[in-house]
């Protein structure tokens, strides 16, 4: 063999040996026989699904063979196994076609993160204390089932299970689960997951109130896809982009035009908008269809919502307003987005009638350039659960908001007897955090399924970890994102490195358990078998052309990562149930009044943090945020102005106050925020959440007014004003010293 | 005619999501120094993304431009360095031979582009985060020099796949992890000595701009300008 070639072995198989190095006192461990054969050096691509935020992107996994130190029966040592190395996304899968956003590829460092919960823990000192010791699954599983057995019951109580919002077999699972033990599921979330699949790659012409679509609004990954193809996938052709918000966000940076319009304003520049079409006889009034006869005064031509008669309460200028209306009606196939902050203010619900008016008006709902869904309404009290106080006496199963968890404990004053945890963190993320952590501290018995410590699984009497995303089966029936329909499907990437099991896995064995109806309700000895007897009825419905049978179907599904159909059909806009009374406008409410507290508030997600459930990844806390490059902290956005005015310099450290609390905050002064607007991302601020994220910075969550949007049970988180002084001098860590002035040849063209 | 691996960022695509910073962490097997570190200007992105304010409220406008190596064909880092351990590879690229540096830091100090960065400790995964390594990606030791490579351990892979089954590298084969994760495809990676490839089509166009091009520099990533809007009021 020639050196050459026998560099060529090394380069493609060696380098794994580099990694270990000489003399670690690791290899006195005893080895374990390994699980998987795996050649060395050689990757293998496993099809997974990303679980970080509801967007459910494909993504592939590389897996290549390794050594880990894991605990076998109680007994420490290493392991050759297959490990995830790296996640890259799934080109076969509709939603992100082989692309990724930052945060998912932060799935690594949930499975390898140093502060996992390794097996299951049962409390030993008090509630909250973080108090545990390792238990058995066996001890843990009986622990669960004798709290089971008998709730509800006359002297029991009732119990509940509060989730992430849930999709596909696992939700299926679980409220089946809820429904046969007359318990309640409840969903809990404080960015809205949104239900529109846009086509932007097709549209000359987008509008946005509000909406982070390109960093984490609905499906970010899908959408920058197509925003790509919007810019520069047509020859000739640039569509344009116009957003409207009080602060640029990292969506609104990459703009043609920003509008800066004032807090709550979306729906009376929506249908001024719509005026401006109109009275220009741009549209007629008829194209709008049914969507038109939800909003009063909309025959007469909206004659209150002139430009020149909404220009001082909007902030933006009637000439503004009337140009971007002719320029959306001329450049078709135009689209209206409306998200995040547009959607939390209290009058959010007509702003959402009002833009779905606007896009019907536009000509461009359910055709390609369009939108394909109405926009998120956040509306979660109208599923399928109704509120009761005897859950017993349901018509099926479904879940609820959180927000009627609340409602139920704090009306009854009766708190459950036992409660279930899993992925949702309610103590970090309601609006008055405390009085929630009291509440959930009344229940009986609480368990938990989370990987991590987290604000509310610090409660749990019990914890029944689960497996990361990545050494699970995972499952994801996708309503938004793309116009074929998608059930994505996966089987584990490798092998639990730790003693935890998945939690749909425990709710079967604890069905079986119990026995009686929610064993018959739930026949499935493990997850699997329930997701396979489920591609079985996909097969019967839509599976016979490609599939030999219901076993070849199962089996291509997990090699593809999913089963997608292959025509594409954007569907219209689910037709609203007919409303009682056309929309009428409603003055956006605050809490607070402007003399005490002169400052609209407004959180935002965190680009790398999500909703603060990612702030306790390494990666994610040491990425420089795009717009701030702020990299393990937190900040203030303040206008350059108003700082100055308040004698603020970038980085002190400033009180940010409402009625209902107090934090402190490095300020960021900023041209890119209107004067009257205080912005801070959500994200920071944890007090218990690994150690890469507890004690640090502050969560503006915490200072929220518990305000709803009207009509809904969800918080208008963008609802609250406050007031800001210096406290004195601080710093902010950021990456990047040279980005004072554009390098010239950059400059706009 | 060996290949010479160039780049081009579409700036009118990208978003400054920073996917290319985190698929950059997780491929090369870049360190995380923590708060402390990083407020002494330590942190080690081989990418970032620079983010530009133009005007004042309410005319903002922003721009982003992903900042990485920009692979110079006359490269002020490596005459500079006493050990040949910047040096300039057959393929173009400006190599960086870890076991050759002795952490003098010209380099760094030479470079206009900032995106030079030195190992002040050695690096550290919090067990079992040593897991997630590439075993691909060599580790770097305390007094180190390190930067982006064009994710050079898949540009290897993928000529000897070619090669082993006798066939030329085909265009758009092989992609940094930078440039895999974009999901706008403002990143495109590829061959400049072949005219056909997308790469020299794209950088040959009219938005084509060399970041400090006027120093000299010659750098391999061709940079398209932010286009505007040239629509109409008026159909």
């Amino acid at each position: 063999m020639q050196r050459r070639d026998f560099i060529k072995i090394t380069a493609a198989g060696g380098a794994a040996a580099a990694l270990e190095g000489c003399g670690n006192p690791d290899h006195h461990l005893i080895r374990f026989i390994p699980e998987e054969d795996l050649l060395p050096g050689i990757a293998t691509w496993k099809p997974s699904i990303c679980t970080l935020c509801p967007a459910g992107c494909g993504t592939l996994v590389r897996v290549m063979q390794g050594e880990a130190e894991v605990i076998r029966n109680g007994q420490l040592g290493i392991l050759k196994m297959g490990l995830a190395k790296k996640i890259e996304g799934n080109p076969a899968h509709p939603i992100n076609q082989g692309k990724l956003c930052p945060r998912g590829h932060g799935e690594l460092q949930v499975t390898y993160h140093p502060d996992r919960i390794r097996s299951p823990l049962q409390r030993t000192g008090e509630r909250g204390s973080g108090q545990f010791k390792e238990i058995t699954w066996d001890e843990a599983i009986k622990q669960l089932v004798s709290q089971l057995s008998g709730v509800p019951g006359p002297s029991r109580g009732w119990w509940a299970m509060i989730t992430s919002p849930l999709r596909g077999q696992r939700k299926t699972i679980v409220d089946d689960f809820a429904y046969a033990l007359h318990g309640g599921h409840f969903e809990f979330e404080f960015f809205d997951s949104a239900l529109p699949a846009v086509d932007l790659g097709q549209a000359n012409y987008l509008l946005s109130f509000g909406a982070d679509f390109l960093g984490t609004w609905n499906s970010p990954v899908a959408q920058s896809i197509s925003y790509g193809r919007m810019r520069k996938g047509r020859p000739g052709q640039r569509g344009k982009f116009v957003h409207f918000e009080s602060r640029i966000s990292q969506t609104a940076a990459s703009a043609d035009e920003w509008i800066p319009s004032r807090p709550g304003m979306d729906g009376v520049l929506a249908l001024s908008l719509a005026h401006v079409i109109l009275r220009d006889k741009l549209r007629s009034a008829g194209s709008a269809g049914g969507a038109a006869a939800s909003i009063d005064g909309w025959t007469q031509g909206l004659p209150d919502f002139a430009p020149e008669k909404i220009e001082k309460q909007s902030g933006v200028p009637a000439a503004t307003i009337t140009r971007i209306a002719h320029e959306s009606a001329a450049n078709a196939p135009a689209v209206v987005l409306m998200g995040d902050s547009a959607a939390a203010h209290t009058n959010a619900v007509f702003s959402a009638r009002a833009v779905n008016a606007l896009n019907a008006l536009l000509g461009s709902v359910g055709k390609p350039g369009g939108s394909a869904f109405s926009p998120a309404l956040p509306m979660r009290g109208s599923q399928s659960m109704q509120p009761t106080s005897n859950l017993s006496h349901r018509e099926g199963p479904g879940s609820a908001s959180f927000a009627m968890f609340r409602d139920m404990v704090t009306s009854t004053s009766k708190a459950p007897q036992v409660l279930l945890l899993h992925n949702a963190n309610p103590v970090f993320g309601s609006a008055q955090g405390s009085q929630v952590r009291d509440l959930i501290a009344k229940s009986g018995f609480i368990a938990s399924f989370s990987r991590f410590i987290d604000e509310t699984s610090a409660l749990a009497d019990l914890v029944l970890p689960d497996h990361s995303p990545l050494e699970s089966w995972l499952d994801d029936a996708l309503e938004s994102g793309s116009a074929q329909t998608v059930v994505s499907l996966a089987p584990p990437a490798m092998a639990p490195l730790h003693n935890t099991r998945s939690m749909p896995d425990v709710l079967l064995d604890v069905a079986q358990q119990l026995g009686g109806d929610v064993a018959k309700a739930l026949p499935w000895k493990t997850y699997d078998e329930a997701l396979k007897a489920s591609f079985s009825e996909l097969y019967k419905e839509k599976g016979t052309k490609n599939a030999k049978d219901a076993d070849d179907f199962w089996s291509k599904a997990q090699e593809q990562g999913g089963w997608w159909s292959a025509d594409e059909k954007p569907s219209a806009p689910a037709s609203s149930k007919a409303t009682a009374s056309p929309a009428k406008y409603t003055e956006p409410q605050f809490d607070g009044s402007a003399d005490d507290f002169p400052f609209y508030f407004l959180p935002f997600a965190s680009q790398m943090f999500y909703d603060g459930s990612l702030a306790h990844l390494p990666w994610m806390q040491e990425a420089p945020d795009p717009l701030s490059s702020v990299m393990w902290g937190t900040w203030v956005e303040i206008n350059n102005r108003t700082a100055e005015k308040l004698g603020v310099k970038m980085g002190d450290i400033v009180a940010v106050a409402s009625a209902h609390g107090t934090l402190e905050a490095p300020a960021l002064v900023t041209p890119a925020i209107a004067p009257d607007v205080i912005a801070m991302p959500v994200g920071q601020g944890h007090t218990s959440y690994t150690r890469y994220a507890s004690n640090r910075g502050a969560n503006p969550i915490s200072i929220l007014a518990p305000m709803t949007v009207a009509g809904t049970d969800a918080l208008a988180w963008a609802a609250t004003r406050v007031k800001i002084s210096r406290v004195g001098e601080g710093k902010l860590v950021m990456f990047g010293a040279s980005m004072e002035e554009t390098p010239k040849d950059l400059k706009h063209r | 005619m060996p290949h010479q691996w160039g780049m081009v960022i579409d700036l009118d695509r990208c978003t400054g999501c920073e996917a290319c910073v985190v698929a950059c962490h997780a491929e090369n097997n870049i360190s995380t120094v923590g708060e402390d570190q990083a407020s002494r200007g330590r942190a080690k992105h081989w990418i970032r993304v620079e983010r530009y304010f133009e005007g004042e409220f309410p005319d903002v406008k922003t721009k982003f431009m992903p900042v990485l190596c920009q692979q110079c064909d006359a490269a002020p880092c490596e005459p500079v360095c006493p050990t040949f351990a910047s040096y300039h590879t057959i393929e173009g690229l400006n190599g960086q031979v870890y076991n050759r540096c002795i952490g003098t830091r010209y380099c760094a100090n030479a470079c206009p582009y900032n995106v030079r960065f030195f190992n002040w400790y050695n690096p550290e995964w919090e067990k079992p985060l040593n897991l997630q390594l590439n075993p691909d990606v060599s580790l770097r030791e305390v007094g180190v020099m390190e930067k982006c490579t064009f994710c050079v351990q898949r540009i290897k892979a993928g000529e000897i796949q070619a090669e082993a089954e006798k066939r030329a590298v085909k265009d758009g084969e092989i992609q940094p992890a930078c440039v895999q994760s974009c999901p706008t495809t403002a990143m495109v990676f590829g061959d400049l000595s072949d005219p056909d490839s997308e790469v020299s089509r794209l950088a040959r166009g009219n938005r084509g701009i060399k970041l400090l091009g006027e120093l000299g520099t010659l750098p391999k990533v061709t940079y398209l300008q932010k286009d505007s809007w040239h629509g109409s009021e008026n159909a």
